[in-house]
């Protein structure tokens, strides 16, 4: 079986982290995790130093991004085969990591846990956004990706050191986008997800916008500038 | 704006304007979000190039004597806006780069501290 590695990034999450922690070691002791405390103000950090839980502190807040890449280097460096990213918040329920890790190694780069694989996807107004960037990502690379929002992802060695070392690899629709273009093989794997039971969403409208914007101008005219830099592999440049 | 070379000149500052933005993006020397800026305001200097009837509607309706100069105050106001959040910006990059350093040190300290008392 192949090594995997669980990324949590956690931000502001004193309410939930245990809970999800707990899950994991107690129903899933076979998968490695590391919590990556993206410089909370609340008692993230201290509740995860308590409990002894595998912590990355990070002194500053980075975002989700900065967070996520530093889980993936974290797995780079010490030899995981593959990493994927769980929400501290709960909504990602760990009993479908088999089937994802299962995708991975029948050949995949990616395994996105989507709702909508074999559900409807909802017509709402908070599916809208999830709508126009699937609409964006079949319209740029033909491929049809149900559910591009979907925070649950599973990354391959290659992926994980491709993005743990590069800039403009985000945790996000349109990274997804690109590497699509550049041949990775996406998969995705019919999951079910839970609500938010506490803390605060970092959705409010205003950055859901934003975040829309930002995502649409990047799929659909951004991401055929780039270039795909595969020269160096990671364990020459930095161990 | 019904001076050719105007318009132009503003057609050329908007396509450099782009096409050095998404350079760096090929390079991978620069973040996507902070790309979208630089791009929307090429797209606004292009499409003021190409219709000039928008400078001249929007000056008669705040009362400027030349459509140029409502060109010049939308540049002024969008180069203001944007120095104002790169103002935000670099003061909070300011305040990380501090804890970073602080911590660092903090950090060191601890491992010379450890090694005397052995």
């Amino acid at each position: 079986m192949s090594k995997l590695l669980i990324v949590i990034p956690a931000h502001n999450e004193e309410a939930n982290i245990a809970r999800v922690v707990e899950d994991l070691t107690a129903h899933y002791p076979q998968y490695d995790y590391v919590v990556v405390n993206d410089g909370s103000r609340d008692k993230t950090a201290a509740i995860c130093r308590a409990r002894g839980y595998r912590l990355i502190d990070l002194p500053v807040n980075l975002g989700l991004a900065g967070a996520f890449q530093t889980g993936l280097r974290y797995a780079a460096e010490n030899g995981y085969d593959c990493a994927m990213q769980l929400d501290a918040d709960g909504q990602h329920k760990p009993e479908y990591i088999a089937t994802m890790l299962a995708e991975l190694e029948d050949g995949a780069d990616i395994v996105i846990g989507s709702r909508f694989l074999t559900v409807k996807k909802p017509k709402s107004l908070r599916m809208l956004g999830s709508y126009i960037i699937s609409w964006s990502i079949r319209l740029t690379t033909g491929r049809a990706i149900c559910d591009p929002t979907s925070g649950m992802r599973m990354f391959n060695r290659n992926m994980l050191t491709e993005f743990a070392q590069n800039l403009n690899y985000g945790p996000e629709p349109d990274t997804i986008s690109y590497l699509i273009k550049n041949g990775a093989t996406v998969k995705e794997c019919q999951v079910e997800m839970g609500e938010r039971t506490a803390g605060q969403s970092y959705l409010n409208l205003i950055n859901s916008i934003k975040y829309m914007v930002q995502m649409s101008i990047s799929i659909l005219l951004i991401q055929w500038f780039r270039k795909r830099d595969t020269e160096t592999p990671y364990p020459e440049r930095s161990l | 704006m019904d001076q050719p070379i105007i318009r132009l000149c503003l057609i050329i500052g908007s396509l450099i304007t782009a096409g050095f933005i998404l350079r760096r993006v090929r390079l991978a020397k620069v973040q996507i979000e902070d790309t979208i800026f630089w791009l929307a305001f090429s797209l606004i200097l292009l499409v003021l190039a190409i219709f000039p009837g928008i400078a001249y509607w929007a000056s008669t309706l705040l009362g400027f004597i030349s459509p140029i100069n409502f060109v010049y105050i939308l540049i002024i106001f969008l180069l203001l806006a944007k120095q104002f959040f790169m103002s935000i910006r670099i003061s909070q990059m300011d305040s990380k780069l501090r804890i970073l350093a602080e911590r660092i040190a903090l950090n060191e300290e601890k491992v010379e501290r450890d090694k005397l008392d052995l």
